[in-house]
């Protein structure tokens, strides 16, 4: 059950780790994991991560009266740095993951970004990806009325929806439905007028591109009535955020995803309705709900517990963490991820990523059991341009392939994760390996498998090892948790 | 001698019994032993036995984020046309003219071409009843050809394959890309994906000498068989206290009694995906490299992905199905510069790739069909996009088709929208069920779950 809570509640860990969980006692070890604002947690952010008015002074000047050339180099310097900053803050972001001190912090914050799906590609500006990563860490927990909100106010989602050009005449539609369908109600809670009013009524919340920040726009605002989920007025942005959280669906909507994204598969309506009340009883405040969740009996039923497929990020940071490794360089880390279908800061789309069996195809499949030799041993996955960049042959892609010349990757220390005892006796290490990988066995072939694989071998060296220990990761049993 | 199970009879075994499906995996596997046996009596002599080698072939091309299709075949005569679209209307000197009424999209030269040398058909006003403008909801209902108002478990192509496709053969279909469309999801084979057929592989560094084997790839192997499924416990709620009608005293209350169990051990799910994986990766590598491209394609993912397309059906895969997709259609701003990328890639890509089957020799036997989601509003917004519309045109490219014009060009005229959109002439299931007919020579009504009349387009 510690295992259990360590897997889904945050990204997994080695037994010690899950013992001095299970040591706790339940009530106490959620307590550890989600009551993470008794824990400090001292990640410095990048240096770059900072509003940076003087250049956004310099990028707009030169965008009215410059020369075509100097439009273009800058336009180059803007992409290299923004490459730059994105890699930096993938790493960071998953270094916080595997090994910071609030796991569960992180993994709200990986389902914030899964559910208001954002992506970089369209946004093009480190500072403020960052800046809503940041958002979702704060209010990771918090209330959902809030979060929504400040959601739809922060400049990497005025940017993504289009709201930050959205006026008057002709307003823009993209965040109005987006939001309610993706965000906060579902499809068929809204009529196509709901959508339409919606976006009248968000004209006027627009971005200040100088101060990269969220800025109303008075003169943008179509100040005549709406009728917006049966409420008539000149109603704002933040009103008709008001009108959403109102509606019941609201509170069912987000609570479902939750325990989707936690335990692996939809909660029944009556488990859902459970859930939502919990929410709405405690003013739309996630923590009381979240905590509800984690101590209840149905999340470690027979049908939740090691059934849930492991998304890209999960499989990574759960394997350097039960290997007790480090990463691996984060142009390594991100080359993989994006192979395996999980770009941080670039999901597909806005409605997220799908997850679930969805993860699994023949390629990515095959892509983990292979990266799972690059973790265990050292080595550096097959990666090429076209992994890094958009366009195969493009500047980016280039670049990365050179960076990736001189990275080193770390491998596991066998001595580290195994006893002398287990590193001698095959028995032993079968056991020991499977215990730390999986938390409970292979069936009988598979296991035969292993064992013939060990017997073949006069002495036991570290190699063999470390291939035994990728062969378990390169196993159906070793991708779900 | 015991009755010995071949790893190809354990692979028809899997698919047709114990897991049936990706969303449905729970039959237990003692009922799957005497199933195995029904289904081997009970052979079905309507399934395609022709392959990819030597019979018709389908590419479905899926231009993601809803193309405004008003502005890929471009009324560009018509005044109500250019009243709407103030900001970015196109004029007769910035399209390609099909005739004085329409034209295609400027970058859409490679098109021009295919049009006329007869490789083209484009099918105009192509929607559904009461259409729907989310993305995700759209694109499902495409992909599994459902009424709008009802949710299919499988994609129509997946139906395609569990109707007329024989046997385990994990290639039935093809995906480029690392996501497998809706549109495959099937009870049985839903077919295979990868990006690069050199990665597509189990890689090992340890390095037998010649003659001997890779210890390492043969435990994978082993440990990637089915004996362990047929080995593993039926444990979806096995234990006592977990069944799902146990569940009614856990703390969040005896609300949750009868919770629904949703689907079988997602492990059981993987474990086939493994065996699809360890059968198609050599014969997709050694087709990949041992077939050259006879045409140069644009650097972009959609370029390649036709490419390795092109190798395939040249190399002769089995395959009769193939799927890959273009991004980035949805404009809700600047929609020029983007569009002119969009589809000048596309007109490109698509250009290459008749080149090199007609340089193979195989054009006569492929089939190109493109869709989109939807179309966009009539009406620009004042950011230079489009919202999301409705109807929209396919693209239909090959060698041995009805090209030109079909379908009719739904009216741009304010009083004949419906709620700002163009209203449909053609039901998208019309063409699948002239493709599944006419092309892939199978009925249709068992796919598409009626009879639609099917489009004429070979």
């Amino acid at each position: 059950m510690a295992a259990h809570l360590l897997n889904r509640a945050g990204f997994g860990g080695p037994p010690a780790e899950i013992q001095s969980l299970a040591g706790l006692g339940h009530d106490q070890a959620v307590s550890s994991l989600i009551d993470y604002e008794k824990i400090s947690d001292p990640t410095l952010n990048p240096d770059w991560a900072k509003p940076d008015p003087a250049r956004q002074l310099q990028i707009r000047d030169t965008n009215r009266t410059g020369t075509p050339e100097q439009k273009k180099a800058l336009q180059q310097e803007q992409n290299q740095l923004q490459q730059r900053d994105m890699l930096e803050l993938r790493g960071w972001w998953l270094q916080r993951m595997a090994h910071g001190p609030r796991p569960f912090q992180e993994k709200m914050a990986l389902f914030w970004h899964g559910h208001f799906a954002t992506s970089v590609d369209k946004v093009r500006d480190g500072y403020y990806m960052w800046r809503q990563n940041e958002l979702f860490r704060r209010l990771a927990t918090g209330n959902w009325q809030q979060l929504l909100t400040e959601a739809g106010k922060d400049p990497a989602m005025l940017i993504w929806l289009d709201q930050a050009q959205s006026q008057k005449a002709h307003p823009n539609e993209n965040y109005a439905r987006e939001n309610m369908e993706l965000f906060s109600l579902g499809e068929g809670h809204y009529t196509e007028k709901d959508v339409t009013e919606a976006a009248r009524s968000y004209t006027g919340w627009s971005l200040d591109r100088l101060n990269q920040k969220y800025i109303y726009r008075p003169g943008l605002h179509d100040n005549s009535d709406k009728t917006f989920l049966g409420r008539t007025g000149n109603l704002n942005g933040d009103d008709v955020i008001a009108q959403i959280i109102a509606q019941p669906q609201a509170a069912k909507f987000i609570t479902a995803k939750i325990w989707n994204y936690f335990a692996g598969q939809p909660p029944s309506d009556k488990l859902n309705e459970s859930l939502a009340a919990v929410l709405r009883l405690h003013g739309n405040n996630l923590k009381p709900m979240l905590r509800v969740m984690f101590r209840s009996e149905e999340f470690y039923g027979g049908d939740i517990v090691r059934n849930q497929v492991k998304s890209p990020v999960q499989w990574l940071v759960g394997s350097v963490r039960v290997l007790e490794s480090d990463l691996p360089p984060a142009l390594v880390s991100w080359g993989m991820l994006r192979q395996l279908g999980q770009d941080l800061f670039a999901p597909p789309n806005v409605k997220g990523w799908d997850g679930g069996i969805t993860w699994i195809t023949t390629n990515t499949l095959l892509t983990r059991y292979n990266d799972a030799q690059s973790l265990v041993q050292g080595t550096l996955p097959p990666l090429n341009a076209g992994d890094f960049a958009k366009k195969p042959g493009g500047a980016g892609g280039q670049r990365a392939m050179k960076i990736l010349q001189r990275v080193r990757m770390g491998g596991v220390n066998v001595e580290k994760i195994l006893t002398p005892e287990e590193r001698e006796n095959k028995n032993s290490l079968v056991a020991s390996l499977q215990h730390r990988l999986l938390q409970t066995t292979l069936d009988g072939e598979q296991e035969k498998a292993l064992e013939e694989f060990l017997d073949a071998k006069e002495q036991l060296n570290d190699a063999d090892i470390l291939t035994a220990t990728r062969l378990i990761m390169s196993t159906p049993e070793y991708q779900v948790t | 001698m015991k009755n010995e199970i071949t790893l190809q009879t354990r692979r028809e075994f899997l698919r047709t019994t114990v897991l049936g499906s990706a969303l449905s995996w729970t039959v237990p596997a003692f009922l799957a032993n005497t199933l195995t046996v029904l289904q081997t009596e009970a052979a079905d002599t309507s399934k395609q036995i022709i392959t990819g080698k030597d019979a018709t072939i389908l590419v479905v091309l899926q231009m993601a984020g809803g193309n405004d299709g008003i502005n890929t075949v471009v009324p560009y005569s018509n005044d109500f046309y250019h009243k709407a679209r103030p900001r970015i209307g196109l004029t007769a000197d910035k399209i390609i003219k099909i005739n004085d009424d329409i034209g295609f999209h400027g970058a859409m030269g490679g098109f021009k071409n295919l049009y006329d040398s007869g490789n083209l058909a484009v099918v105009q006003g192509v929607g559904y009843p009461n259409p729907n403008r989310s993305h995700f909801r759209s694109t499902e209902i495409w992909q599994t050809a459902s009424d709008s108002d009802r949710v299919e478990k499988y994609g129509w192509l997946g139906r395609y394959f569990d109707n007329a496709c024989a046997g385990a053969d994990p290639t039935v279909g093809v995906t480029i890309g690392n996501q497998l469309p809706e549109t495959f999801f099937a009870k049985t084979p839903q077919g295979v994906c990868f990006t690069n057929p050199q990665n597509y592989r189990f890689e090992s560094n340890a390095h037998p000498k010649p003659g001997q084997t890779d210890m390492t790839e043969e435990s994978y192997k082993k440990m990637n068989e089915l004996d362990a499924l047929e080995n593993s416990s039926p444990a979806p709620d096995g234990g006592p206290g977990m069944t799902p009608d146990d569940n009614s005293g856990g703390s969040i209350g005896s609300l949750a009694a009868g919770m629904p169990m949703t689907g079988g051990r997602a492990v059981d799910f993987i474990t086939r995906t493994a065996l699809d994986a360890q059968q198609s990766s050599e014969e997709i590598r050694n087709i990949a490299a041992k077939t050259q491209n006879q045409a140069t394609y644009p650097g972009s993912p959609l370029g390649n992905s036709l490419k390795l397309v092109a190798k395939l059906i040249g190399g002769g895969l089995p395959t009769r199905i193939y799927y890959v997709s273009q991004g980035g259609y949805d404009t809700h701003t600047n929609q020029v510069n983007t569009q002119q990328r969009l589809l000048g890639d596309l007109g490109d890509s698509m250009k290459a790739f008749v080149d090199d089957l007609k340089a193979q020799g195989n054009m006569q036997r492929v089939l190109v069909m493109t869709f989109s989601e939807f179309g966009r509003r009539v009406s620009d917004n004042a950011n230079g996009g489009t919202d999301h519309g409705a109807a929209a045109p396919m693209f239909i490219v090959g060698g041995r088709m009805k090209a030109g014009l079909l379908g009719k060009y739904p009216s741009v005229a304010p009083q004949d929208l419906f709620e700002g959109d163009i209203k449909y002439n053609v039901d998208f299931r019309n063409v699948y069920a002239g493709i599944l007919e006419n092309w892939l020579k199978t009925k249709s009504a068992p796919i598409l779950g009626r009879q639609f009349e099917p489009m004429q387009l070979v």
